[in-house]
């Protein structure tokens, strides 16, 4: 994976080439790793799948949808970068956290060959949302933390008050296979 | 002339944020820049309104028009990139300023204005102009403008 190590970009050879996929929300454009996205459907096609949560944690995450005998918290995009609302025709299901987040289109497939460091200055939430900045196309985006979307306390907090229910949902899918 | 003593007397970029004029020490300035490309993204960090890139370098935008004027800057053209010599937060970012930046020399008398930044006063042509602090400028900037700034604030 491609490492941010400062803020200044390297020589083109040096750099590593890492695979990402470029998506929108409410008009805002981001990058995430494909190694990251275990699968990219459209929200039409997720249907029944979807489970809503028997206690609201936060406002961010209100179902939990299943996939391949696995259950994820469904994660808005729009609230998590607290972003106006959008139409999220998207879902991301992440690969290595039960985290599938919504999302309004994909935009492109693409490599990346930079990755920078977030400037100093950024103090707030952004550290965890993202990995750093990288530059496509002569725009400045930033590289998505897929950790970032559901924090290992927030993924406690949801499981705590909801008990069992993320694994629940997904033996429920086991069985409607079997 | 005393060139030994000319030497050693500090210079300044005088700089326009909205209506005021104010000075930094010379040695904390990089360079002005006209019209770069900027570029915003969600994020929660007071002050900052987007990036350039400039020179294979990220510099953040950091608006001081809160703790200076009491609001945001005005739209600007030029930015004047600083050096920012905090020990946590070594790094460039860039101020919009109005207008263009002048460089001059000249003593420092202490500071008249009740507002903390101020490190002293500066006499040009006749016109007082405040030298700030750039990192308690900042801070007191964060100060005036809100705790966590919306994302969506953030963006326009």
């Amino acid at each position: 994976m491609t490492q941010a190590a400062s803020s200044i970009v390297a020589p083109r050879e040096t750099r590593p080439r890492e695979q990402i996929a470029v998506f929108s929300i409410a008009g805002c454009s981001f990058v995430i790793s494909a190694a990251s996205v275990q699968e990219i459907r459209s929200t039409d096609s997720l249907g029944g799948a979807v489970v809503d949560l028997e206690q609201i944690v936060f406002s961010k995450v209100r179902h939990i949808v299943e996939r391949e005998a696995r259950s994820y918290y469904v994660v808005s995009g729009c609230e998590h970068f607290h972003l106006p609302s959008s139409r999220p025709s998207t879902v991301l299901i992440l690969r290595s956290a039960p985290v599938a987040v919504l999302v309004d289109h994909i935009e492109e497939m693409a490599e990346m060959r930079l990755l920078l460091a977030l400037p100093k200055s950024f103090t707030g939430d952004e550290r965890a949302w993202y990995r750093g900045l990288t530059v496509l196309d002569r725009k400045v985006l930033p590289v998505i933390n897929p950790k970032g979307f559901l924090t290992p306390a927030e993924l406690r907090q949801l499981e705590e008050q909801n008990p069992g229910m993320l694994q629940t949902a997904g033996a429920g899918s086991d069985r409607g296979r079997g | 002339m005393n060139l030994d003593k000319e030497s050693h007397v500090p210079s300044f970029v005088v700089f326009q944020i909205g209506s005021r004029r104010v000075a930094l020490p010379r040695d904390c300035v990089a360079e002005l820049i006209a019209s770069p490309t900027l570029f915003s993204f969600p994020h929660t960090t007071p002050l900052i309104t987007g990036v350039a890139l400039r020179r294979g370098r990220i510099v953040p935008i950091l608006d001081l028009g809160p703790g200076l004027l009491g609001g945001s800057s005005p739209e600007a053209r030029f930015f004047l990139v600083v050096e920012r010599r905090d020990p946590k937060m070594s790094e460039r970012c860039a101020i919009p300023v109005q207008g263009e930046c002048e460089l001059v020399s000249g003593d420092v008398l202490p500071a008249s204005a009740q507002e903390g930044f101020i490190t002293g006063c500066m006499d040009l042509n006749g016109e007082q102009i405040d030298v700030i602090d750039l990192e308690w400028a900042i801070a007191t900037s964060a100060k005036f403008s809100e705790s966590s700034v919306p994302a969506v604030e953030a963006l326009e």
